[in-house]
């Protein structure tokens, strides 16, 4: 219990999770023990992998599976994966079978004793799942940023012929990534070869973006990624649209300012075609079947969606929402209650420059209530014949 | 044999005495400074040589800009143990062009060395460093792969034909006169 609740630290919290809750039923034994024999099976893995010196052929290898399944799995799949090498230690701790299987409070000493003999290992351990939890899910490597793990992610996520991040990686046949525009360089100066291998490679595979592992950089490395989108800032492929539209809302929610050029770029077109299909419900409110203004919706829906980045497209919306309510149909209340769904949506997905606005209001209302106050004073001074 | 492949002059790679290489291509006039504005390939060559420059205060190579010119470098290498060149001192030059990782740096030794790879010019034939380049190289590999060559020449691709005759029927010599020339020229 006490390792347990020693290495209780947050981010490995949601890992143990399935392993945690059904602790709490009536027929524990078994969960429990598979519980603790998974945590030794783990301790002794990592003390073993803590152990091995820094750089030795272990200890790479692993780095490498790490990194590949990350770059392969994105971060719900890859977790079972993970878990699977850790199961296989449990045959290897007989004593605490026994233990576990007589008495509950025999499973506390037990565990008592392996806390203690493991004590020191405790940080070793917290420090390895903290890797494992990096390579596993980005975001929370990216929300702590300094992961120990990170300088051989960026190692190895990075473009052999720029030496950065790759930015939108295309991968050759022979399995080694770079960036796309490297990759095209090299291929049109040095010739159509891998630059890390030399094996020929062909024009139609080398310039599709490697989305996984597009999508895993993204994720991981936010500020390169939006300082190198802007510093080249040339309009990407419209194609990969697509792909990218979760990890812009994703990006928008950490505060970052990339993406602004692309978004704002085909903003008037988003809004025409708003107000253009809203205007046609307006105008024809009592003609409109259910169908229409469903695929009216769709199509609105779709748009703000594409738009999100702006906050401006959330406010035009719900201006466009007035006009709407006022028309007593079935159908408008219908689309108004779909526009206000989208609205809560926004408010939740986009809630930094919700309060950012609301800031700036409460700052313009009050500097109004102000100088508002002032010039009362001023106008009375006046009528008395103060001096003002 | 030693006597008339002596050079005459102790310092024959007077400072700035030619351009190295003989075609100063690259280097000398087309080399523009790291800010320059000039094309995407300019800015990004000078964007992966700071890196590369970073990367290498890491590592146990020595080499670095000669002046304020990110595209000029000099750069040691220490004569590897165990060969006849250990103990000494050997001075390249590193010029990048201006597309660098697209094509290779001029590599030129300015200390003498008596091997059969490296002509008196101090020109090196190297693969990676002509067709074999590949924009996946960086200048610590071409380093590694001149301190490689250094300890293992390679005589059936020479570039100084009687140093590798001797080196394939003479060995016990050839060590004698590059360790002679070492201690000569390289200390």
């Amino acid at each position: 219990m006490a390792s347990r609740d020693l290495r209780g630290s947050p981010r490995s919290a949601p890992r143990r999770h399935g392993a945690a809750a059904p602790k709490d039923g009536s027929d524990l034994l078994s969960p429990r023990f598979r519980s603790a024999a998974e945590l030794a099976g783990w301790d002794e893995e990592s003390v073993l992998a803590a152990m091995v010196v820094e750089d030795t052929p272990v200890r790479e290898s692993r780095r490498k599976r790490r990194a590949s399944t990350s770059s392969a799995g994105g971060s719900a799949g890859s977790s079972t994966r993970k878990r699977r090498p850790r199961r296989q230690f449990p045959a290897k701790i007989p004593p605490v079978v026994l233990a576990l299987d007589d008495e509950d409070d025999k499973t506390d000493t037990a565990e008592d004793g392996k806390s203690e003999v493991k004590a020191t290992k405790e940080e070793e351990k917290v420090v390895l799942v903290g890797d494992k939890e990096a390579s596993g899910s980005g975001e929370k490597a990216a929300a702590t940023g300094n992961m120990p793990c990170m300088d051989r992610l960026r190692e190895e996520l990075s473009c052999a012929i720029c030496l950065e991040i790759c930015f939108e990686p295309t991968t050759t046949p022979c399995g080694h990534s770079f960036c796309m525009k490297c990759l095209r360089h090299a291929a049109a100066k040095c010739g159509k070869r891998c630059p890390k291998c030399r094996q020929l490679i062909s024009n139609s595979r080398s310039c599709t973006i490697n989305t996984v592992l597009w999508n895993t950089i993204q994720l991981l490395f936010p500020s390169e990624v939006e300082a190198r989108k802007s510093s080249t800032s040339s309009p990407s492929p419209c194609g990969k649209d697509v792909n990218r539209s979760p990890l812009r809302a994703n990006r928008f929610s950490q505060g970052g300012t990339g993406m602004r050029t692309r978004a704002r770029s085909s903003s008037s077109f988003i809004t025409e075609g708003r107000t253009r299909s809203s205007y046609r419900t307006f105008l024809e409110p009592g003609s409109t079947t259910r169908t229409n203004t469903s695929a009216n919706f769709i199509s609105t829906h779709g748009n703000t969606r594409s738009s999100n980045s702006r906050s401006r497209g959330f406010v035009s919306a719900s201006q466009l929402l007035l006009p709407r309510s006022t028309v007593g149909s079935e159908q408008s209340e219908d689309a108004a209650l779909a526009y206000r769904l989208q609205q809560e949506e926004f408010m939740n997905a986009f809630e930094e420059p919700e309060q950012e606005r609301q800031t700036r209001n409460a700052v313009s209302t009050a500097r109004d209530t102000l100088r508002e106050i002032a010039s009362r004073a001023i106008r009375l001074r006046a009528a008395r014949g103060w001096p003002v | 044999m030693s006597s008339s492949s002596f050079p005459n002059s102790r310092f024959p790679f007077g400072a700035g005495a030619r351009a190295p290489g003989g075609s100063g291509g690259g280097g000398g006039s087309s080399v523009r400074p790291w800010g320059s504005s000039g094309g995407t390939s300019v800015s990004s060559s000078g964007k992966r040589i700071q890196k590369e420059l970073l990367d290498l205060n890491a590592s146990d190579c020595s080499a670095g800009p000669k002046g304020d010119n990110l595209y000029h470098w000099l750069s040691t290498i220490i004569g590897p143990q165990g060969s006849p060149y250990e103990g000494g001192v050997f001075f390249l030059d590193i010029v990048f062009p201006p597309d660098y990782p697209f094509k290779p740096p001029m590599v030129t030794f300015k200390t003498r060395i008596y091997h059969c790879n490296i002509d008196s010019t101090g020109k090196v034939h190297l693969d990676i460093l002509k067709d074999g380049w590949s924009p996946a190289f960086t200048i610590s590999k071409v380093l590694l792969a001149i301190k490689d060559i250094i300890s293992n020449p390679d005589p059936y691709t020479p570039l100084v034909m009687n140093i590798s005759r001797q080196y394939l029927t003479d060995r016990a010599k050839h060590d004698e006169i590059a360790a002679e020339w070492t201690m000569r020229f390289a200390r």
